[in-house]
């Protein structure tokens, strides 16, 4: 991962490769688009599988609350808020 | 009828056993060629023959004459190398009918079994419980496992048929099949049953309806043994019509028969075909005439079915059946891979249970959604597998496009199609089921017996996904009325051609399909178009080409201009059109 990217791209590159998804490129997605259902169009496998992925690369938990994860998982755009509040601490980078 | 391991005892001489392009023989013949074959094959008493032959006379006289010494025969479920190569390292000898200019195969000795010097081994009656094949299942998951029957398994099985269809049939019937003796339903029904009920049966196997008028030239009764696939091209042929009257009866096995292709063929010979279920571990299984279509389907004499409450796939109890649990009287039970439902005094089969995924605890049927996906106007063809992917198994789907489909892709991409193949499941699926990998292809990789084998599809999966289709953009410019594009068309818009194969071109279509997409993205919105006035194709486009696309629109927005022409080179033109906007309401 270029530590230059945003944490927004890594996470969209993130999504491609942990989900593969086919005929995608990160840029394809948009970073306020909704990720589940009408947009992107992921499903709870896939959130299950994302926050593994989440969980690997940054060391932030993701824990099972749905009401809670609905919100964190509506766009890339809150995903990398709830990354930046939450990543493990001492990497400060991005 | 006489039994096959009685067949050389009383064969009424001079009775037609075959006949054919390759010539007629009578059952004197049968009898100087299996006991010229088996005198050779004397030294190979106890082992193991592989058999292959297209003739069904000569593979006749192979399987006899095996049977009189007393060796097993192997019989490879192809003549493809791999198939034989994989099988010949584990037998004694080697009996083709299409080869032996050499004595040798793979290493083997091989004859040709119509080829033995004239010599006379004393023919003898087969005992019932010696091996006499072994045969290949053609499963859909893995390769074939080895499955052997003995000579009372088929024995048995043919009596049976005869008793259900001995009068219907009537002596003399002259048997035509399409379908090949290496599996058990073409060794039952176009070798054992004809030879043991004394009905000639038509040597070079039937594969096209133009064939029955030179072997029907007489008028006399014939019977067809056939497959849902070959049954689907025999049916559309008006050549048959002319037969219809001395066609006794039509029996298809080796998978589902639509119900439309089962009334297209009673139209077309005046009989609803019987259909077999059955598997090569099992023999025969049930039989049953579709009418209205879906009809439920009714055990065969001697055969007892039930379903398997924990699994509930189908139970068989059968005296043909050579593998399961031993039964006393010489039977056996063995449980099928096909899911069932019982009623009205028969059963429904409701898929492979290997059909059936579970993924996210939710329970698909891939027919089901197979069925769904063909209802698109964009599919012509698709099927579906489960992938493994580490995690929870997905759904991939494999999808021969109509010409609607095509315009598609080329609109929209892969991904655009399979968006809208996507949004038409939604409603009967749940989300996690819906396919998650999509391949385009031009035919679905079906094998000789028509069936779909899971590692080939699996196979088109094995790479991630190829290429985008759609044009891909390289840079856009647009004003507040124009648009300009410079996009490239990828080399696998070659796909999208396949009428000129090795020559493929951007169909006019499609271009002016590129124009619709760069109007939408100009007005925001789908534009309606009212007129399409100038339309002009001045070059071919092939893909692999970068070009310049353009569109202009009025001041007023109604009237629209559009070229597309070589991006290097702006003098070479492929298409240009003037058009008509209406107004959105």
């Amino acid at each position: 991962m270029h530590s230059s990217d945003s944490l927004e791209a890594q996470i969209k590159r993130i999504i491609v490769e942990a989900l593969a998804l086919e005929d995608m490129q990160p840029e394809d997605i948009e970073t306020d688009a909704p990720l589940f259902v009408e947009g992107l169009g992921l499903d709870s496998i896939d959130a299950l599988e994302l926050a593994m992925a989440l969980e690997e690369s940054y060391g932030v938990a993701i824990e099972d609350d749905p009401e809670q994860n609905q919100r964190i998982f509506a766009s890339v755009k809150s995903l990398a808020e709830f990354v930046r509040a939450h990543r493990a601490v001492g990497d400060e980078s991005a | 009828m006489i039994a096959l391991s009685q067949l050389f005892r009383a064969a009424p001489p001079g009775r037609t056993v075959a006949f054919g392009r390759e010539g007629v023989r009578d059952a004197d013949a049968l009898r100087d060629d299996v006991a010229a074959l088996a005198a050779l094959l004397e030294p190979f008493a106890e082992g193991r023959l592989l058999l292959h032959s297209e003739d069904a006379y000569a593979f006749a006289v192979g399987l006899l004459a095996a049977a009189q010494v007393g060796a097993r025969v192997v019989l490879p479920p192809s003549r493809q190398p791999g198939a034989l190569e994989a099988l010949a390292s584990e037998v004694t000898g080697v009996l083709l009918d299409s080869t032996p200019t050499s004595d040798t195969f793979l290493g083997r000795p091989c004859w040709h079994p119509l080829a033995a010097p004239r010599a006379r081994r004393p023919l003898v009656a087969l005992d019932r419980e010696s091996p006499l094949v072994e045969l290949f299942t053609s499963g859909t998951t893995g390769a074939g496992k080895p499955v052997a029957k003995a000579v009372r398994h088929l024995e048995d099985e043919v009596a049976v048929l005869e008793e259900c269809f001995g009068a219907l049939l009537g002596g003399g019937t002259r048997i035509l099949a399409t379908s090949s003796p290496q599996h058990l339903y073409g060794l039952l029904f176009r070798i054992v049953w004809p030879l043991s009920a004394g009905r000639p049966l038509l040597r070079s196997p039937l594969l096209h309806a133009e064939e029955l008028a030179p072997h029907l030239g007489v008028e006399s009764p014939f019977a067809l043994v056939s497959t849902p696939i070959a049954l689907r091209h025999l049916a559309e042929k008006e050549e048959l019509a002319p037969f219809a009257p001395w066609c006794r009866a039509v029996f298809s096995s080796g998978g589902p028969l639509p119900a439309p292709i089962a009334r297209r063929v009673a139209e077309a010979l005046g009989a609803a075909p019987f259909e077999v279920y059955g598997a090569t571990e099992t023999g025969g299984v049930a039989l049953r005439q579709q009418q209205r279509g879906g009809e439920p389907w009714r055990p065969l004499p001697r055969v007892e079915v039930a379903r398997d409450a924990e699994s509930g796939c189908l139970v068989v109890a059968s005296p043909f059946a050579s593998t399961g649990e031993a039964l006393p009287g010489g039977r056996a039970r063995c449980t099928l891979g096909d899911l069932v439902a019982f009623d009205e005094g028969g059963f429904r089969l409701l898929g492979r249970a290997d059909r059936v995924v579970k993924i996210g605890e939710k329970r698909l049927s891939l027919p089901a959604m197979e069925e769904r996906l063909a209802t698109h106007p964009a599919v012509a063809d698709a099927a579906l597998v489960a992938l493994d992917t580490g995690g929870d198994a997905r759904v991939g789907a494999v999808v021969v496009p109509t010409e609607i489909g095509r315009e598609q892709v080329v609109a929209s991409g892969r991904r655009g199609l399979a968006r809208s193949l996507s949004a038409h499941l939604a409603p009967d699926f749940d989300r996690v089921l819906l396919p998650r990998a999509w391949r385009l292809v031009d035919a679905l990789p079906r094998d000789a017996q028509g069936k779909l084998p899971n590692e080939r599809l699996l196979a088109f999966f094995a790479e991630t996904s190829p290429a985008p289709r759609a044009p891909e953009p390289i840079a856009v410019r647009r004003g507040a009325r124009e648009l300009e594009a410079r996009l490239r068309i990828p080399e696998d818009l070659a796909f999208l051609e396949g009428h000129f194969p090795g020559h493929p071109i951007v169909a006019g279509v499609v271009q002016l399909h590129f124009a619709m997409r760069a109007l939408e993205e100009l007005l925001g919105a789908a534009p309606r178009l009212a007129a399409l006035e100038v339309l002009k194709f001045h070059e071919l486009l092939l893909p692999g080409q970068e070009v310049r696309l353009r569109v202009e629109l009025d001041a007023g927005g109604e009237r629209f201009a559009f070229s597309l022409a070589d991006a290097g080179r702006p003098e070479r033109v492929f298409a240009t059109a003037r058009g008509a906007l209406r107004r959105n309401p």
